[in-house]
């Protein structure tokens, strides 16, 4: 809080606004001076006064307490029985601003920006956007907001990645009110919105447009000499409090790795997930906004579809309402918004649910009222109930954080506005009524807004006495009461009604009412019993969800992360990467191989012991071609350059192929880049540490990577009519693209060079300088000779070189090029015919390059066939007649080296990386089954506890569906039917944020 | 070095053989394909059947008999691996539109027949069957109905040649049980009954409508459609159900008893481990999903797919392999490893053997001439050098599709020859 400056401009009320309104008529008076009594008054989250009162003069609060003596001119209203809480804050809405929508598809993707006027080039950064001047008051939503509690809101147009600034608006007042500022309170997020322009197209485009929308705005306030909105915007921003919009935990962690590169502390709107990464939480202890739009249960009554139902989703369902108590629990400040939640009882509900759930009252009140005041910097006039403050507060019958409440009247600076007259004492119960001494039973039910009656009577029909109801019609207004009910007995047929007062106190009626016959009569009536009071939620046992967070929280979680530890593994046959030793030993130390061989060794202390007596022991399977584990896209396909995007920048630790690949002895993948684009995005490099966050799976000190594409793809051809306008459409285009880039690299390092303290940062040419520098290496998918030829050509005379050539089909016609240039390849074991440019793929391609003196890896570029890599390598023995060891080093050794990091990981040597795995038998044989993977000396995957994995999913889906078929039973239960995702994953080719379903062109 | 003679050698006897010659393999471990073996085994064949199978050891020779006699020297003889429900044949470039030739347009297409656009030239077929895999079923896809599928030889001049089986059954695509969203919207909510129980009343009333029209030959009205599904009710005809979902599965097993179907079959079947005794009672068979499949579901076991065979045999359910998925046509080639795997998942070797040759014979209807190494059977059939299920060992050294011999080039290994050429 203390980034928060305290001293604020002075603030006006509509009518004490700098300029006078003329009048129409004569000037009325209204009272200005109030004195609220014998109220529960919550002056703040920690201070709660009972039998209290409120005075109000003019806007503000002028004191409270209970020994206060109420001047004679102050209007006095008895709150006996009431609660008064300050008003709620909301940060995170759009009310009163235009809703934008997306312009329909045209017939062209649209590359450039359509805007016109001093802003920047890509329309989803628009920081010069106010919502102070669009903002029309939108009488309908305040009342929804107030409704809820709220007094004030934080409003601004959602849209877009830098979105502009908010207002900040009185919900209360039937005029325009709005507090002044004294920052700019402005908005971010991942999100292009509406903007069509082609670029960003995947999470990883918006980052690098954001940060370079930064870099910009630095250069511009230094350097700028034309006038630029967008840019000036952002540097204003920067001293007040930036906002960031977040649809994931994931995006709190990328965001805060741009506020760390530019110094900003964002207050993050969170998504509701935020429980699952409090241990990153706690270290920064950033501020965020949270929603309380808790899932609804599934409708699992149906096993066929429930047993679909993802074990993390239902795990969600039951952690997400504990978010703001294990938040709190960890000091992590926060503020609650009601975004996302349509009525206000589902919000109070869940508000309650919250509650419930561990998050205490206080820090609940704090969350709506002073936490909100601070973030948005009106700590001095917002918040509590304290001297001089804004009188702006809402009485409600009871405490709305415990029961349910009505809200009475909502209090805006001063303003009163009455929601609810209080409701009368509800004569919901059971009665014996007298009318005329005919004796009834009546049975009331509901709410004193809709009664439901039942009357029973007797009547005789041939010597029997049976018993007949019929529905009795219930309106009560103050204690006015008036029943209605048709009748057929042998005394009376036709209505019968009755009116009369109430004293619901003592539980008896009385009053006159009107037979059929016409005759007035007297009444009266006795109640019974008292209807039960329904329950509202369903409490949950807190210490019975608490422990069942996961590494990660999914099916095949871990209850802990796994840890390293010393491994001796005896007897078995080693396939170092370099020779075969029978019956050796593999001991394993601090995350590193300690020993390999056949001889002597020390066991380590407290070592497990796996004996591999008749099985097979390798370094772990190294996928040079990998698209798992990312999230919100593969390829920013928005421009043919995307150098400054970043693989890095959107791992994603949950993605169960990291487990289903450890199963497949897989320890260390490259994600790479998709081939949309002739230049593509830089790659990450992970070990499947499952259940680490992202930034864990990422190897330490990597080597840089890119990827850069060749054919089919970067020219658009199998994408439809549509994608016929993006530079280059050929391979001759190709070409072209790949020099022009690198001359502009080379001159941007001339200005550089020449104006150090002086030149425009650009994030795309910065990464191209890092390759004509060798500080980073290319990758690039490519398939036809005449391009993989042009492209070493391109690189000769352009001063680098291209590290690895993956896919590269036609390797093989090249190879003694390829061999001079040296460049390596990574190849499919053998697949062709999925389009043209394949058409001469050979499965020999592997061994003629290996042949031709190539470092030659096989790579997957696919979730599935990455689990049997070894597969993969063991076709090369059949179709390039290679030596079981050759065939093997092709998915350990080989891609080590392709990606430099052989020093550490790819064959079983002392002191490398104790990534490792156990092999039931011959790797390469079609009988092969992982039974170990061991990764940085720890265990992550294990055959037999696999087994038990299994067995945990099942009790915690069957404990999970059992507590939601509760929640599914208990009346007027909202449930979700479960939509089913289509299997899908990420390939080269994938466009967009969402994952494929569709064919796969590679 | 020898390996490569006889190589040579056979690639000579392919070009000059016709199926009339008397063929005797002596000397192999003989796969039978219906679960058993037979070490040293020698198999006779003329005019293109099996007429013969002993015990070399204890038959005597009599090469004056034989046109041809190939030593096997213990190598391993199967039958011709089936690629069932396959696209193989009737596309080419999966990226190229003019070459896919499996999609009509149209929802209810039971008329539409693949066999006619089958390309006994394809390209990718030349690599296919140098794996051991000699027949396909050539498979229409999309729609509700998507057509009438052939089985079909990889070896001919033509279709006609080709053609096993003509029009062996329909494929019809069972709604989703459960709606899948729509990717573009993250929040697309439809409610799941809705729209499956009137994709199902559709699919009912269309058999109902057939049914009825099957019911004479004198209709005054012909309907192309309806004429095409007239054996599908009479037995000559399989219905192929094409489904994964466990609600689908159950209302197959009741829409087949509805209309008294002779021959259902589910292909898909990735639940039907839930339900193998409902399978086997009702004696639906199921041409399984691709082994090497990604799970469904976020908790399904990480190698179900790998042993979904295993669970079926278990569980006593007819069924064999099959290979649709990406690149399905190219991916032939591995069906031999996709029963490796589930071999190495629990199936026996003969039965993985059996899961992609007589299993997948018998629930075409092909069963009597195809699938395993019998007497009097069609001679189609492979030698391997060594296990045929394992990608080290599956070397051809020989095939032959109906007692002639297949040529074990193909378009890549022509390549693979031509480029050995630059590098000398």
């Amino acid at each position: 809080m203390k980034l928060y400056s305290f001293i604020f401009a002075i603030c006006f009320l509509s009518h004490l606004t700098a300029q006078i309104n003329p009048l129409n008529g004569v000037k009325e008076s209204k009272p200005t001076y109030y004195a609220l009594k014998n109220a529960t008054i919550y002056v703040s989250p920690d201070k709660i006064i009972k039998n209290g009162t409120l005075l109000i003069k003019g806007d503000k609060i002028e004191k409270y307490g209970t020994l206060i003596s109420i001047p004679k001119e102050a209007v006095e209203i008895d709150c006996s029985d009431k609660v008064i809480f300050p008003s709620f804050i909301e940060l995170n809405t759009d009310i009163g601003l235009p809703k934008l929508e997306r312009k329909g598809r045209e017939e062209q993707p649209q590359i450039d920006s359509e805007k016109s006027g001093s802003g920047y080039w890509n329309e989803a950064i628009h920081p010069e956007v106010k919502a102070s001047e669009m903002y029309k008051v939108d009488a309908k939503a305040n009342k929804e907001l107030i409704e809820k509690g709220f007094g004030f809101a934080l409003s601004r147009q959602k849209d877009g990645i830098a979105q502009g600034t908010g207002i900040f608006v009185s919900l209360g007042s039937t005029d325009f009110t709005a507090l002044k500022m004294s920052k700019d309170l402005s908005f971010y997020s991942f999100s292009k919105g509406v903007s069509r322009q082609s670029y960003p197209s995947s999470q990883m485009g918006s980052i690098a447009l954001l940060r370079q929308a930064f870099y910009d705005a630095a250069f511009y306030a230094s350097h700028a000499q034309r006038e630029n909105n967008a840019l000036k915007a952002l540097n204003d921003q920067k001293s007040g409090v930036q906002f960031f919009d977040t649809r994931d935990k994931l995006e709190i962690q990328r965001a805060q790795k741009i506020g760390e590169e530019f110094n900003i502390q964002f207050v993050y709107l969170g998504s509701g997930n935020e429980y699952d990464i409090v241990n990153e939480l706690k270290i920064k202890k950033p501020t965020l906004v949270l929603p309380i739009d808790f899932p609804e249960a599934y409708d699992v009554k149906n096993p066929y579809v429930s047993r679909q139902i993802p074990l993390s989703q239902l795990k969600h369902w039951e952690l997400a309402p504990m978010n703001p108590s294990i938040l709190a629990q960890n000091k992590i400040p926060f503020s609650i918004s009601s975004n996302g939640i349509k009525t206000s009882a589902d919000f109070w509900s869940n508000l309650r649910k919250a509650i419930e759930l561990g998050l205490s009252e206080s820090d609940a009140l704090k969350a709506l009222t002073v936490t909100p005041a601070g973030i948005a910097g009106f700590s001095s006039q917002l918040g509590t109930l304290e001297e001089n403050k804004y009188a702006c507060f809402v009485i409600y019958s009871k405490n709305p954080l415990t029961e349910k409440a009505e809200i009475l009247e909502s209090w805006s600076m001063g303003e009163q506005t009455i929601l609810k007259a209080s409701s009368p004492e509800s004569i919901a119960g059971k009665y014996n009524l007298l009318i005329d001494n005919q004796k009834f039973k009546i049975d009331i039910t509901g709410d004193p807004d809709k009664y439901k009656g039942k009357l029973t009577y007797s009547t005789t029909a041939s010597e029997l006495i049976k018993d007949s109801t019929t529905n009795l019609f219930v309106d009560q207004i103050g204690n006015d009461v008036t029943f209605q009910f048709n009748i057929k007995d042998s005394n009376w047929n036709g209505s019968v009604t009755l009116q009369g007062k109430a004293n619901s106190k003592l539980g008896i009626f009385e009053g006159d009412g009107l037979l059929p016959t016409g005759k007035w009569v007297k009444w009266s009536a006795i109640k019974l019993e008292k209807a039960k009071a329904e329950k509202e939620d369903v409490k949950a046992n807190v210490s019975d969800t608490a422990k069942h967070l996961w590494f990660p929280n999914m099916a095949f979680g871990l209850d802990s992360l796994a840890k390293k530890e010393n491994i001796v593994i005896k007897n078995a046959t080693i396939w170092t990467g370099e020779e075969v030793i029978q019956n050796g030993s593999v001991v394993v130390q601090n995350g590193k191989i300690a020993f390999v061989g056949d001889g002597n060794f020390k066991t380590p202390t407290n070592a497990r012991i796996i004996d591999a007596n008749g099985k097979y022991v390798t370094s772990g399977i190294i996928d040079e071609h990998s698209h798992i584990a990312i999230s919100n896209g593969v390829n920013e396909g928005g421009q043919a350059i995307s150098a400054e995007v970043s693989i890095r920048d959107v791992i994603n630790p949950d993605d169960i192929n990291i487990y289903r690949q450890l199963a497949g002895g897989v320890t260390t993948s490259q994600l790479l880049h998709g081939s949309a684009n002739p230049i593509g995005g830089q790659s990450a490099i992970i070990k499947l540490k499952w259940g680490e966050t992202a930034e864990n799976l990422l190897l330490d000190n990597q080597p840089k990577f890119i990827k850069f594409a060749l054919g089919e793809n970067v020219k658009q051809s199998n994408w439809g009519d549509y994608n016929t306008i993006r530079f280059p459409q050929t391979r001759m285009g190709v070409e072209q693209l790949y020099y022009d880039a690198f001359s502009r690299a080379r001159e941007y390092a001339k200005n550089k060079k020449s104006n150090p303290n002086k030149y425009q940062v650009d994030l795309e040419l910065e990464t191209l300088l890092e390759i004509l520098d060798g500080k980073r290496h290319i990758t690039c998918h490519s398939y036809v000779q005449s391009e993989i030829n042009m492209l070493m050509h391109v690189a000769d005379s352009m001063g680098f070189k291209i590290n690895t050539f993956t896919h590269i089909l036609e390797g093989y016609k090249v190879a003694d090029k390829m061999k001079d240039h040296g460049a390596g390849g990574s190849t499919f074991s053998d697949w062709w015919a999925y389009k043209y440019e394949v058409n001469d793929a050979i499965p020999y391609n592997a061994a003629i390059m290996h042949n031709q003196g190539i470092t030659v890896a096989i790579n997957s570029d696919d979730a599935e066939m990455g689990r049997r890599l070894n597969q993969e390598a063991a076709k090369s023995v059949k179709y390039g007649k290679m030596t079981e060891l050759e065939a093997w080093k092709m998915v350990t050794l080989n891609p080590a080296k392709l990606l430099h990091i052989d020093d550490r990981t790819g064959s079983l040597k002392v002191g490398k990386d104790a990534d490792i795995v156990v092999w039931s038998s011959n790797p390469l044989s079609i009988n092969a089954i992982v039974e170990q993977t061991i990764v940085d000396g720890a265990v992550y995957y294990d055959k037999d506890t696999d087994a038990l994995l299994q067995q945990k999913n099942q009790a915690e889906k069957a404990r999970i569906i059992s507590k939601m078929l509760d929640a599914n039973s208990t009346p007027d239960a909202k449930t979700q039917p479960f939509f089913k995702r289509k299997k899908g994953h990420y390939h080269c080719n994938t466009l967009g944020e969402e994952l494929s379903t569709e064919e796969n062109h590679h | 070095m020898k390996n490569s003679l006889s190589f040579i050698l056979i690639s000579l006897i392919a070009f000059s053989s016709f199926a009339q010659e008397k063929v005797l393999l002596v000397n192999g471990f003989l796969h039978v394909g219906n679960g058993e073996t037979l070490q040293s085994a020698l198999i006779g064949i003329e005019k293109g059947k099996i007429t013969l199978i002993k015990n070399s050891l204890a038959y005597t020779v009599d090469k004056n008999e034989w046109d041809t006699i190939i030593q096997l020297n213990g190598r391993h003889i199967y039958p011709g691996f089936v690629a069932p429900n396959s696209t193989l044949g009737i596309t080419e470039i999966d990226a190229v539109r003019a070459t896919r030739d499996f999609n009509e347009v149209g929802s209810l297409n039971p008329h539409v027949r693949s066999q006619i656009a089958f390309n006994t030239e394809s390209k990718v077929i030349s690599t296919v069957k140098t794996n051991g895999v000699l027949l396909t079923q050539a498979t229409p896809r999309g729609g509700v109905i998507s057509g009438m599928s052939s089985v079909m030889a990889l070896e001919g001049w033509n279709w006609e040649d080709a053609t096993v089986r003509q029009d062996d059954g329909i494929h019809l695509n069972w709604p989703e049980s459960i709606d899948r969203g729509n990717r573009w919207e993250s929040n697309a909510k439809i409610e799941k009954s809705k729209t499956y129980e009137e994709h199902k009343r559709e699919i009912y009333s269309f058999f109902e409508m057939a049914k009825a029209y099957s019911s004479t030959d004198k209709n005054d009205n012909k309907d192309a459609r309806f004429e095409a599904m007239r054996q599908c009710f009479k037995g000559k005809q399989r219905v192929y159900i094409h489904a994964n979902e466990i609600q689908q599965l159950v209302d197959i097993i009741d829409f087949s008893k509805a209309f008294d179907l002779p021959f259902p079959v589910i292909v898909g079947g990735y639940d039907a481990y839930l339900i193998p005794r409902k399978l086997a009672d009702a004696k639906i068979p199921v041409m399984l999903l691709r082994p090497h499949s990604l799970p469904e579901n976020e908790n399904d076991a990480v190698n179900l797919p790998y042993q979904l065979p295993f669970l079926l045999k278990q569980g006593g359910v007819k069924f064999c392999l099959q290979n649709e998925g990406d690149m399905e046509a190219m991916n032939a080639r591995n069906i031999p490893f996709l029963a490796g795997t589930a071999m190495a998942h629990g199936l026996t070797e003969e039965e993985a053997i059996s899961s992609v040759s007589l299993w997948a014979c018998e629930i075409m209807g092909i069963g009597e001439n195809y699938g395993s190494i019998e007497k009097g059977k069609s001679a189609t059939l492979f030698v391997s050098d060594g296990s045929a299920l394992d990608m080290r060992t599956n070397n051809l050294f020989l095939g032959m599709i109906d007692g002639k011999f297949i040529t074990l080039n193909n378009t890549q290994s022509e390549l693979f020859e031509k480029y050995q050429g630059k590098y000398k």
